[in-house]
């Protein structure tokens, strides 16, 4: 299953839901997360808040492959795409394990294969190199086999790298 | 000396962020404004607040594997305010996570040094503060342990006429030295930033860890997930399982 989380707005969801199973659009229309563990410790894999990324976990969960395409935010994701990530820490179980030499959570879901960044905007060669040890942080983290960060001088190159 | 700490933590009270901006404030000398930052209605308090500060201590948690999104938000207009007036901070970060290894802030560290880059501020260092969640249930802990103590002494007064019951004495400096032991590296990092403030220099890039076997440690976090799952319910509503 591919899975596809974006901030690019309502005119590039059409052409990107053509290429994934689910896609996820960080419109920011929906609150950050209270880090009160309720996803984990009182209703599994559910946020308790009521908006659109409720159940978000178990769509991210699921995918074999996620794609995030985010604009540059000092080499980091985008506020809207963060707390699309933030809110989907129940992907993972709040048991603990080692994974790449360090401490991390348990996968709810199993192991996934690719972990895809796409930024876009004006970045630093500092961010560059902040984005890349985010994604292989992140890849980490989640299970992910492999991560890549792929930079886009325009939009106009997004159709290509988004196959 | 005018320095702003700010909670970067959602919670409303006994987050771990504001216990450890609690000791970083303590080891802080100068005018101290204190901030809580949880959402957009907090941005323009907060920023006319920096508007004549000399430094800004940043303390909140790692959220995947970086900055919480509110705060995020935060800075992108902290940037703007910063550069518009031309600010001349000095940004320091405390940066805590449940995991046992300080050094998973490393990722938050950059994205504060990118920021502080473009917003034309000093960055000034931080900590990275393994085991955050495990020292603020020590914190209350410590603080539930003064409150036996104090009952000890009562009812040993009451019953055996003896005020100063001197096992209940060493059994509380006992859980107090090992608390203090989990905490060294806090307290002696937190004491180096203070420093640092006070002469407006860099802190570098410190990293705590809790100073047991990391097996150990996971052992504890996992107990400690399975008693507070139970009391929630979530370990009866298939707790690990797919949903």
């Amino acid at each position: 299953m591919k899975v596809i989380i974006h901030d690019l707005g309502i005119e590039y969801d059409k052409m990107l839901q053509d290429k994934c199973d689910a896609m996820i659009s960080a419109d920011g229309k929906y609150a950050p997360c209270q880090g009160c563990f309720g996803c984990w410790t009182k209703h599994p894999a559910e946020c308790f808040m009521k908006d659109s990324l409720k159940e978000v976990c178990r769509v991210i969960g699921r995918a074999d492959e996620l794609v995030i395409i985010s604009e540059n935010c000092y080499g980091a994701y985008s506020p809207a795409v963060k707390n699309v990530l933030d809110r989907s820490i129940a992907t993972s179980t709040p048991m603990s394990t080692y994974r790449g030499k360090q401490m991390h959570h348990t996968l709810r879901y199993g192991k996934h294969e690719m972990f895809k960044v796409i930024t876009y905007g004006d970045i630093t060669p500092e961010e560059k190199a902040t984005f890349e040890l985010m994604a292989e942080r992140n890849a980490i983290n989640d299970g992910y086999e492999k991560s890549e960060v792929i930079i886009l001088k325009s939009l106009n190159e997004l159709e290509d790298v988004i196959v | 000396m005018k320095t702003v700490f700010i909670n970067g933590s959602p919670k409303k009270k006994l987050s771990a962020s504001g216990y450890f901006l609690d000791v970083q404030c303590f080891f802080t000398r100068g005018n101290k404004v204190k901030e809580n930052l949880r959402n957009k209605s907090d941005h323009e308090r907060i920023l006319n607040t920096i508007a004549d500060a000399d430094t800004v201590v940043f303390c909140l948690p790692l959220y995947v594997d970086g900055v919480p999104s509110h705060v995020l938000s935060f800075m992108k207009e902290m940037e703007l305010f910063c550069t518009e007036r031309k600010l001349q901070l000095n940004v320091y970060v405390i940066s805590n996570s449940g995991f046992i290894e300080g050094n998973q802030s490393r990722v938050l560290f950059q994205v504060f040094e990118n920021f502080c880059k473009r917003s034309g501020v000093h960055w000034c260092g931080g900590i990275g503060v393994g085991g955050g969640v495990m020292l603020n249930v020590l914190r209350i802990v410590f603080l539930i342990q003064i409150g036996i103590l104090l009952l000890n002494f009562v009812l040993s007064g009451v019953h055996n006429g003896n005020w100063l019951p001197i096992d209940a004495l060493i059994n509380f400096a006992t859980q107090a030295l090992m608390i203090i032991f989990f905490n060294l590296g806090v307290f002696w990092y937190t004491f180096r930033m203070g420093m640092a403030i006070k002469k407006g220099n860099s802190c570098g890039k410190k990293y705590t860890r809790i100073m047991i076997p990391s097996f150990v440690f996971i052992l504890f976090a996992d107990i400690f997930f399975i008693i507070i799952s139970l009391f929630q319910g979530g370990i009866f509503r298939g707790w690990l399982s797919k949903k």
